[in-house]
């Protein structure tokens, strides 16, 4: 009992750095998702197309291979980043990119008729898009987001590749050191614990998003 | 075309209206004048152009050519639009209501008419929410101000609709095919609403395939058919001496 206790103690301090990078990451991902998806539905052609290459860039490769290249790559053109500063930039171009082809979707499924209507109404384009269209794609968009936020979670042990001593790569060392088990199961639990937790929030999002039908 | 006299009593005039979709011309040099307090009841087959022509009277479409004023002040001078706050102020002189109702479903009855009030306008809720009332009631809706629009009947829905675009105190209201979404035994409740709009002299521009309705209620009629206007009159003589074989062969259709 000690001896978990111990562990567990030991094992905070990764735990920390896992949550740093899964908060941070989807603060930051979330709005600029939104902002890449309304990009890419610009009718400015260039705007549209460079946010549609980006996304593909994003989604077309593995994020193993964009957190070794912002971590590896970017200090040999001069851009030295902190250890966190790399991983949370490849994170969040990463994430943002998978929201924003969400909220495109969301966005896209809205009938023209909403926007024909908020126009004759006199509301401006941010109007619109704000008190009518948002609204109504955050009800669509919630259980995609919600399995890209549970997916984030398990994606934050990747920065183990970069040296960084996030959750799992601090089990590991006391595995190593031990030869116990124990901090596997506790890592495997926390997981579980913000699967958990995040599953539960979304469902409460979604009924309070759903108190309509459409 | 463009020096019409300044008449106090029109409230739109579309003059040499033009317009294509890509090539294909849908409307081709439309006239119209409608007078304060008048209906007028659009009528022809489907694709003739009658949507198009009540869209773009607010924007929904823009015109190629031809010229669109209301109550006196250019919306679309020769083909040219106005902009920014003029075209805005006169924008805001018609309301429109749409065959697909178009509520907002994330939003409660009284919501959907309290928004464009309050965000457009500026209004704080309780300045709008006593017209708000007045006009649920006028639409016999009252009880339903805190449902959701999926909770209404197709008929109810489109009396809200209504009901939405009167809060913004419009002085002119576009319909476009107002029952055709409705269930038969639905747009009697619904025509009923617009001839209580009608006598109390609001004006109206209609798009209907209700000839009851359109004889009725209105004080003039167009027959539109392949982007021009066939034939117009007042419903008594448009519709019990149709002068055009295509008006009178529509006719027999309709009934
Ligand atoms: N956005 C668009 N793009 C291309 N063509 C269009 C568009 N909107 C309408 N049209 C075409 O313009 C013509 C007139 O259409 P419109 O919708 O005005 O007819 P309508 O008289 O309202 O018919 P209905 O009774 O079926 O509603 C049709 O041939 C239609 O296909
Ligand atoms: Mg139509």
């Amino acid at each position: 009992m000690e001896n978990l206790l111990h562990t567990v103690v030991l094992m905070l301090e990764g735990t920390q750095v896992t949550l740093e990078i899964f908060f941070i990451t989807l603060l930051l991902a979330l709005p600029i998702g939104l902002l890449a998806s309304l990009a890419r539905l610009s009718r400015f052609r260039p705007l549209s197309l460079l946010m549609e290459f980006y996304i593909w860039l994003m989604r077309g490769t593995p994020l193993m291979l964009q957190l070794l290249f912002v971590y590896f790559a970017l200090p040999m053109i001069g851009v030295m980043l902190p250890d966190i500063a790399a991983a949370l930039l490849a994170f969040t171009l990463n994430y943002a990119a998978y929201f924003a082809e969400i909220f495109r979707a969301g966005i896209q499924s809205i009938p023209k008729g909403q926007y024909e209507a908020a126009k004759t109404l006199g509301m401006t384009y941010p109007t619109t898009m704000r008190r009518i269209i948002l609204p109504q794609v955050i009800r669509i968009v919630l259980p995609p987001v919600s399995n890209e936020t549970i997916n984030l979670v398990k994606d934050t042990s990747l920065i183990y590749i970069l040296a960084m001593n996030d959750l799992l790569r601090v089990a590991r060392t006391i595995v190593q050191r031990e030869f116990d088990m124990t901090p596997f199961v506790v890592a495997a639990v926390f997981y579980l614990a913000m699967t958990f937790i995040l599953t539960w929030l979304f469902k409460k999002l979604e009924a309070h998003y759903g108190k309509y039908e459409t | 075309m463009g020096n019409t006299r300044p008449d106090s009593n029109v409230m739109l005039r579309m003059t040499d209206i033009r317009k294509s979709f890509s090539g294909n011309e849908v409307l081709k040099g439309i006239d119209i004048e409608v007078r304060k307090g008048e209906l007028l009841a659009i009528i022809g087959p489907s694709g003739s152009g009658k949507s198009t022509l009540l869209r773009c009277v607010n924007m929904l479409e823009t015109i190629d050519d031809g010229s669109i004023s209301i109550e006196g002040e250019f919306l679309a001078d020769k083909g040219v639009y106005a902009t920014g706050d003029k075209a805005r102020r006169i924008l805001g002189c018609t309301g429109m209501v749409f065959q697909q109702f178009n509520l907002f479903p994330h939003m409660t009855v009284m919501e959907n008419l309290l928004e464009a009030p309050m965000q457009v306008k500026g209004m704080k809720r309780k300045e709008i929410q006593p017209l708000a009332e007045e006009l649920l009631a006028k639409v016999g809706l009252s009880d339903r101000a805190d449902y959701y629009p999926s909770q209404l009947s197709g008929g109810q829905q489109q009396r809200v609709a209504i009901a939405r675009a009167l809060a913004m105190k419009p002085d002119i209201m576009l319909f476009d095919e107002p029952t055709s979404a409705l269930d038969p035994e639905l747009t009697g409740e619904v025509l009923k609403t617009m001839r209580e709009l009608a006598e109390e002299h609001m004006t109206m521009v209609v798009v209907t395939h209700e000839m009851a309705f359109a004889r009725e209620a209105a004080s003039k009629v167009i027959f539109m058919a392949d982007g021009n206007i066939v034939e117009q009159g007042k419903p008594e003589e448009f519709f019990e001496h149709p002068r055009e074989e295509r008006t009178k062969a529509f006719l027999r259709n309709m009934l």
